[in-house]
């Protein structure tokens, strides 16, 4: 066999990517198949399992606790486009040049690398409806009494909405923010000279350009969203008010470390996975319809 | 081309071979060590004076057993403690010593996970059974049916004798006669002395001093035990929570706040915990466990121990008497040692006065307990209620005798409408008792497996 530039490049880019691949086929792969299978038994965790078929799967479809957990799951999802929405905002003002705007780019990063424990206390200090700061200015500004945000039914899932997006938000304002700085700008100079508006230019030029960065950013926080589970773990206990707040991954960290079902756990991890993996499909095949540069 | 590839492929080569063969040196270097000193692995869980306290130990240990290294881990405490162990368990990777909730004890009991020590409990030199609380013991007590009888699976780490507190500068300053810790308050006298203390003290037409604020996760029991019923019968396989006793106490219960007002509302209970209302002083009764009087002691009030208020049926006190047990892994290389160093940490005299001078506990030992700790200085005086607590009135979750919680967890999760007065107590137990009792048959078929 003859070793072409070309295959030489393949071989040394191989090499580069093998850790995370010897990676995965050590420490994921083996753990994924076996929970496969687990998904399949009566297992509590600690001793044998045995199979048990469809049984698992057939009674998650009857278990109004994991619909429920996944309703709450899809609610968070609200979280994204408000999420999108502002960053892209953020981003372009961070584009400007402004006295001082490499501390705003870090300022609006921090929550995004802080302690998630750190961040609950500070939130729970936030939205108490006696002395949390959330209420009082709602009161001061508006009369308005507000709610006890993380023990009502109704206001503790857009509560914790604001949470992870306020969290997120450093993150895709900064991929907005790389997304602006590709645009070219002699893009904007011809849509000047034909005498083109501020919004105009934002909508026919910067909104536009900026898909694949949209895209890519619609699809990892599906998947990610889809995966909530820290947030309302320690806003809200032990699954918020009659189970309000609780995720899919909550209810599976339940059902396997605390009742001893790791089995029934595994299926839920394996619907969770298969949704997941829908959406994202239907995500990448509608891409071509919306994203520009894409085939 | 191909030359290069093969050269950079046996350089890679090389570095597995070189790497691997560290991994081989030190199998062999472990291997040697062992023949010569016995290492044990414990893991824990803790806050960091805790961690303080079992590394002294620890320390003092390796300094008897002088062949004995002893490896502490510490985790936070709550889940991680939790899902660490579990991993532990499924990997067959367990330290020789850990913790033992006793709600888990039947699941890893029969899982194989937990070694049977009571012989080398009675080969050990560190242990008197005699002089540790059989209330404690007994929890880690199992013959593959019940918990309480059979083979000794751990040993204490501590009891948690949850008693009950009152504010002595309130009542005085409310002119109200102290109470006689001999003679419980009956439900009707408590709810009176609620009452009279609930009021707005600085007149802006505010309430600011209540007669209790109670989590009911923590207190309900001491209602439903004392007015004679429970969560489940006696086999442990029926949940009995629609029984008329049982729904009277819950409804009491709520009435608290409903019915008599003397809890802060809803609203206002879930701004501020009762705890933090009763660190302020605005509470007249709340309950105190050992491992709050640190923090109880440094108040600006005065507090002592009382019973908790009885039902007007049984007059008996009842509330809930916690524990954590140190349990050895069936896996140990080294079962008389591990169970040497769980007994060294259970009942160390020199540990156990550190443990509760340091405010963690009251100690295991029954001679100490009742003598030296009785009679300490410090706050609060009427420490003698902590050990009626263990000896007399103290009782277990139900969810101990169970293989998991969460049918318990369930009759929780969906009680609020209850106490918030917009569904009585009836209503709900009735309504959510076939959910439950179907929770528990899982539970129990689990169990028989």
């Amino acid at each position: 066999m003859k070793f072409s530039i070309y295959n030489k490049e393949k071989v040394v880019g191989y090499l580069f990517i093998l850790a995370p691949i010897l990676q995965f086929f050590i420490f994921a792969l083996g753990p994924l198949i076996y929970s496969f299978y687990a998904s399949f038994t009566d297992w509590d965790g600690l001793t044998q399992p045995s199979f048990i078929g469809l049984e698992n799967y057939k009674e998650i479809v009857l278990d109004d606790r994991f619909w429920k957990a996944l309703y709450n799951t899809i609610f968070y999802m609200i979280g994204i486009p408000i999420g999108m929405f502002l960053s892209i905002i953020l981003a372009i003002l961070m584009n400007q040049k402004l006295r001082g705007i490499s501390i705003y780019r870090v300022i609006y990063y921090i929550p995004n690398i802080s302690s998630l424990v750190a961040i609950a206390i500070l939130w729970q200090w936030i939205y108490n409806p006696d002395y949390g700061i959330l209420n009082n200015m709602l009161y001061k500004l508006f009369h308005i009494q507000g709610p006890n945000w993380l023990y009502n039914t109704t206001w503790v899932k857009p509560a914790i909405i604001i949470v992870t997006v306020w969290r997120g938000l450093g993150y895709s304002t900064l991929l907005y923010l790389a997304g602006l700085q590709n645009i070219p700008h002699v893009y904007y100079e011809a849509a000047e000279i034909d005498g083109a508006s501020s919004l105009k230019k934002f909508i026919y030029i910067t909104l536009p350009l900026l898909t694949p960065t949209s895209f890519y950013i619609v699809v990892t926080t599906c998947i990610g969203g889809l995966q909530m589970f820290v947030e309302p773990q320690i806003l809200a206990n032990n699954g918020g008010p009659e189970y309000s707040a609780a995720t899919v991954v909550f209810y599976l960290w339940q059902k396997a470390f605390i009742n001893y079902d790791m089995g029934y756990a595994c299926a839920v991890a394996w619907i969770l996975g298969a949704i997941i993996f829908v959406v994202t499909l239907i995500q990448f095949k509608y891409a071509n319809k919306w994203v520009y540069g894409m085939d | 081309m191909l030359k290069k590839f093969k050269k950079a492929l046996s350089l890679v080569v090389c570095l597995i071979i070189f790497l691997s063969l560290f991994t081989v040196i030190n199998i062999n270097n472990s291997s040697v060590e062992a023949s010569s000193k016995i290492k044990i692995t414990w893991m824990g869980f803790g806050q960091p004076h805790e961690k303080e306290l079992y590394t002294k130990l620890v320390k003092k240990f390796m300094e008897r057993y002088k062949n004995i290294t002893v490896d502490y881990i510490c985790t936070a405490p709550g889940q991680e403690y939790g899902m660490k162990i579990q991993a532990a368990m499924a990997s067959g990777k367990l330290p020789d010593v850990f913790y033992v909730p006793p709600e888990n004890l039947r699941a890893w009991v029969d899982a194989g996970k937990l070694l049977k020590i009571t012989k080398y409990v009675k080969a050990s030199k560190e242990i008197n059974l005699n002089n540790i609380w059989p209330q404690a013991i007994s929890r880690y007590m199992y013959d593959g049916k019940t918990i309480g009888k059979g083979d000794i699976y751990a040993l204490p780490k501590d009891v948690g004798p949850f008693a009950f507190g009152y504010n002595k500068t309130m009542f005085k300053r409310e002119g109200i006669p102290l109470p006689d810790p001999k003679k419980p308050y009956t439900w009707e006298e408590f709810v009176k002395i609620c009452k009279k203390v609930t009021k707005d003290t600085n007149g802006d037409g505010k309430l600011d001093q209540w007669g209790t604020d109670l989590d009911v996760n923590w207190t309900l029991h001491m209602f439903v035990w004392s007015n004679g019923s429970d969560w489940l019968d006696n086999t442990k396989t029926k949940v009995t929570i629609d029984d008329p006793k049982f729904i009277e106490a819950l409804q009491f219960f709520a009435d608290l706040r409903n019915k008599y007002k003397v809890t802060p509302t809803a609203v206002q209970g879930q701004s501020i915990s009762g705890y933090q209302r009763w660190l302020n002083g605005q509470l007249a009764f709340f309950p105190v466990g050992p491992w709050d009087v640190p923090v109880y002691n440094k108040l600006k009030f005065e507090y002592d121990l009382i019973p908790p208020p009885v039902s007007p049926r049984t007059k008996k006190p009842a509330t809930w008497l916690g524990s954590l047990g140190f349990g050895v892994a069936s896996t140990t290389k080294y079962p008389q040692q591990a169970v040497d160093l769980a007994a060294f940490l259970s009942t160390d005299r020199e540990g156990q006065r550190m443990a509760y001078q340091m405010g963690l506990q009251i100690p295991n030992l029954i001679d100490m307990a009742k003598n030296e700790y009785a009679k300490w200085k410090e706050k609060p005086n009427n420490k003698m209620e902590f050990i009626r607590v263990v000896e007399d009135y103290g009782r277990r979750f139900p969810f101990e005798y169970t293989y998991d919680r969460e049918w318990y967890d369930t009759f929780y999760s969906g009680l609020q409408p209850v106490l918030d007065g917009k569904m009585t107590a009836e209503q709900y137990c009735k309504q959510v008792k076939s959910k439950i009792q179907k929770l528990l048959d899982k539970a129990n078929q689990k169990a028989k497996k």
